[in-house]
């Protein structure tokens, strides 16, 4: 079990989260104090859910870069019904409604059109970010109740708050999905060998495609959250989303190549990416950084990951082709070789 | 108009007038074809005859243009693969498809509906009965190619499959890991399976089919019980029908090597693939180099070529060490590589015939700017010598046929002016037309004095070609032949390990 357990790929993205906590914390020590490192997580809950409905469509082997402006998109909508003191499950309505039709639409692209992901979500990222500038005239959406603002604020124990508790049975939820029942195998089936998936008679196209939805309608729910964690919307509310989120899954283990990974990986990712501005700060740099650290991280582990992978493919390549040429003379038959 | 069509009434499976064409070229040019139960049939064929687009169909990979297909005298609508699965057949390939990162288990139970604790009772009483020893908790890419086919053969059986596609499953297996599949056909049989085996060894037919069918150019062109057929038979059912004078012309006259100086020397060459590879090819001199996919050929080539580290041995050309150097210089050193894939390695798809032409040769078309006459003068050299099929030089490659596209990538080659060439599999999946082309440019080279090491599990190929031959198996080259012993027989005997007496060289 402790065997399995290190050599999960979830393994890294702990270690790294606890030790960047230690490291900060040995350069200040206010930042391990329990409130401080509750807030990290419980700020970390929009990239989590993100992040998991990304996570979907990268374990099936594509990519999705419109999350972000899905997100800006339905924190508007949601945004401006709320304001105008329409009921709250309404305005929660809408925003799922809106964030499934763009998730289909990316869906479609890529699976019946066989457009490439990362195209065809680039352009939906740049119809919706047009679309929310149409729809605010540029405008802030504010003054949102108190009542709903507060809503984020609720915490168990006084520690952990609603959303992320939330955010983390909605993960379990998914990990249980993607690990324990058939149609959430398929994920990583298409992604890990999308040939062998097609003959054994798995539906690969459906499968994506529900992996797009699922990613839409997620971002959706982290723009409801977004509303109610920060009180208004900007016009580029969840700009640059997608490279956070990204990066989550990738230090959470979730490999960009598809069939391996977890949400759970991607969650612990999200954790270390809502972390980063905070722990720029508390090391005494401009938490202007933030992006850019997550970009080099980024490009770090997926580099490294992919140099790994290929030493162990020419490894095993040339383990098979040793094994084929030693077989021959442990075989005795016909073995002889001309002098 | 719809006639109430005879099938054989032990058919498994039954097909009836299949029909596909991709594009202008038509694959499948009506075949018909029954399976009874329980039966081994053995589908072989060429390149390109067409075994493998009928296989899909039958798997409801593709649609066929026109035809039907029958399953127990019913018409049957297999319009996608869970349709077929359903109806009990299954393809193994010939590169297994697993997923690498799920355990043998999560690969067998994959895309079953049923509950899992089910499932998996039913593989531990079917791994029992079949009395294999498999661990099933290991991940798939630790698995050999041979492991890797039980696992798609469990897969198939799991689905209670009544009708097995083979493709080709020994060609990456080795010799005691190809005995062990035989038994393993042998007891599905024995439970009233029936299997389509397809394969290039015509030894394995005698070994195991109870049935022979051979395509070529799209239609099953010989089919019948294999106690009907001889090797013989079976070879020149292969052959082209016009193929059968070949042998008398081909007379045999070995070349005179006295007083000449290889022009590539291979001494004791160990690298991932091979083991202690000695040869020599002289100047004007076709060596064959036969084997069966997998044998360690295309291993060998490419790292004399500088693509893979040499752990021992030397490499000479024209007399001057070359051992371990890189690609760039082995091609300064005159050696040129015409690689296995085309696709993979050889043409530039989108670009059009010049520029890939051209390609290896840019630093003589240009200072910085390429000089287009240039570029134009050598190219239709080519086509012209080549007898290359285009509709102009400015035609991308990726729409001209296989024969044409091969044709381009040897003018690629030869424009770098190596002095030794090595051509890997230079026929593969072109038609019988532009073969022959091959073949005669093959033979201008030699006269010109180029020394060529070619590449082929095509035997016909390697006996046609070739002025000496030898033979590779397991890594090892384990036989040489002079000229007037190179015949199909010899060779498919050594590819296979199997060495009948003693004959020259070995």
């Amino acid at each position: 079990m402790l065997k399995k357990l290190l050599h999960s790929r979830e393994i890294t993205a702990f270690a790294f989260i606890v030790l960047m906590f230690w490291g900060v914390g040995m350069i200040n020590p206010a930042f391990l104090s329990a409130t401080n490192i509750w807030l990290c997580f419980n700020s970390s809950v929009v990239f989590t859910v993100v992040a998991i409905g990304i996570a979907l469509v990268i374990i099936t082997g594509e990519i999705d870069v419109s999350v972000g402006a899905t997100l800006g998109m339905t924190a508007t909508i949601s945004g401006t019904m709320i304001r105008d003191g329409q009921p709250w499950h309404m305005a929660i309505i809408a925003a799922l409604v809106v964030g499934l039709l763009i998730g289909s639409v990316n869906g479609f692209g890529v699976t019946v059109l066989k457009i490439p992901s990362i195209i065809m979500t680039l352009g939906v990222n740049g119809i919706v970010r047009g679309l929310i500038y149409v729809y605010t005239n540029g405008k802030w959406v504010e003054n949102i109740s108190f009542d709903f603002k507060s809503l984020s604020q609720g915490r168990l124990f006084d520690a952990i708050t609603y959303f992320y508790l939330g955010a983390l049975v909605l993960m379990l939820l998914v990990h249980l999905f993607l690990t324990r029942t058939k149609r959430g195998k398929y994920f990583a089936a298409v992604g890990d060998n999308i040939g062998g998936a097609t003959l054994l008679g798995i539906p690969v196209d459906i499968t994506k495609f529900k992996a797009f939805a699922l990613c839409g309608i997620l971002a959706a729910v982290g723009g409801v959250l977004y509303v109610s964690r920060v009180g208004f919307v900007t016009p580029i509310a969840g700009n640059g989303y997608e490279m956070k989120v990204i990066a989550a899954c990738v230090l959470g283990g979730i490999s960009l190549s598809g069939g391996v990974g977890s949400v759970i990986g991607a969650s612990v990712g999200a954790a270390i990416m809502a972390s980063i501005s905070r722990v720029l700060v508390f090391v005494g740099l401009s938490s202007d950084y933030d992006n850019t650290i997550t970009g080099i991280l980024l490009i770090i582990i997926v580099v490294s990951d992919s140099l790994i992978r290929r030493r162990a493919v020419e490894k095993a390549r040339r383990e098979r082709l040793a094994a084929k040429t030693l077989h021959a003379i442990t075989d005795g038959k016909g073995a002889t070789h001309s002098a | 108009m719809n006639e109430a069509i005879r099938l054989p009434r032990d058919a498994m499976l039954s097909v009836r007038g299949i029909t596909k064409a991709f594009g202008s070229n038509s694959v499948l040019k009506g075949v018909d074809l029954d399976i009874t139960r329980g039966s081994v049939v053995a589908l072989i064929g060429g390149n390109g005859a067409g075994k493998s687009t009928l296989m899909k169909i039958i798997m409801g990979i593709y649609q066929p243009d026109d035809g039907d297909i029958y399953l127990d005298g019913k018409l049957a609508k297999l319009g996608k693969p869970a349709a077929s699965l359903a109806a009990g057949i299954y393809l193994v390939p010939q590169e297994p498809m697993l997923f690498p990162n799920m355990t043998v288990e999560e690969n067998v139970l994959m895309g079953f509906k049923e509950n899992s604790s089910v499932l998996r009772k039913r593989l531990a009483g079917l791994i029992n009965h079949l009395g294999w020893n498999m661990d099933l908790g290991r991940r798939a890419a630790t698995l050999s190619i041979a492991e890797q086919q039980l696992v798609e053969l469990l897969r198939g059986l799991m689905r209670d499959a009544r009708l097995l596609i083979l493709d080709e499953p020994t060609s990456s297996l080795t010799f005691n890991e190809v005995k062990s599949l035989f038994k393993t056909v042998e007891d599905l049989k024995a439970k009233g399976i029936s299997i389509i085996y397809i394969t290039h060894r015509l030894t394995e037919v005698f070994q195991i089919a109870d049935q022979v069918l051979i395509m070529r150019d799209g239609v099953i062109t010989l089919n019948g019980p294999v106690t009907d057929f001889t090797r013989d038979m079976l070879v020149a059912g292969l052959l082209p029908p016009n193929a059968d004078v070949r042998d008398a012309a081909n007379a045999c006259v070995a070349q005179d090597l006295t007083g000449k100086d290889p022009l590539l020397v291979v001494e004791n060459l160990t690298g991932y693939g091979f083991n202690d590879v000695s040869l020599q090819v002289y100047p004007g001199e076709i060596l064959g180099l036969a084997g069966v996919v997998g044998a360690g050929r295309t291993e060998l080539a490419t790292t004399i070529f500088g693509r893979d580290v040499v752990k021992s041995g030397k490499v000479y050309i024209q007399g001057r060490d070359v051992t371990g150097l890189s690609t760039r210089a082995m091609l300064e050193a005159g050696l040129n590589y015409v690689a296995e894939d085309r696709f993979l390695n050889g043409i530039f798809r989108l670009s059009d015939v010049a520029a890939n032409t051209t390609a290896a040769n840019l630093n003589r078309m240009s200072r910085f700017f390429t000089n287009f006459k240039e570029e134009r003068k050598l190219t239709d050299q080519y086509i012209k010598a080549f007898r290359t099929k285009v509709t102009g030089q400015d035609q991308t490659i990726g729409s001209l046929s296989g024969g044409n596209q091969q044709k381009v990538i040897i003018a690629r080659s030869l424009s770098t002016m190596p002095k030794v060439l090595i051509l890997d599999e230079p026929t593969r999946g072109i038609d019988a037309a532009a073969r022959g082309d091959v073949y005669h440019i093959i033979a201008q080279l030699k006269e010109q004095g180029l020394a060529i090491l070619l590449i082929s599990s095509d035997m016909e190929e390697i006996v046609e070609l070739s002025d000496r031959a030898v033979t590779m198996y397991c890594g090892h080259i384990n036989q040489e032949f002079a000229k007037c012993d190179i015949s199909q027989d010899n060779l498919m005997a050594a590819a296979f390990g199997v060495i009948e007496g003693s004959a020259s060289g070995a």
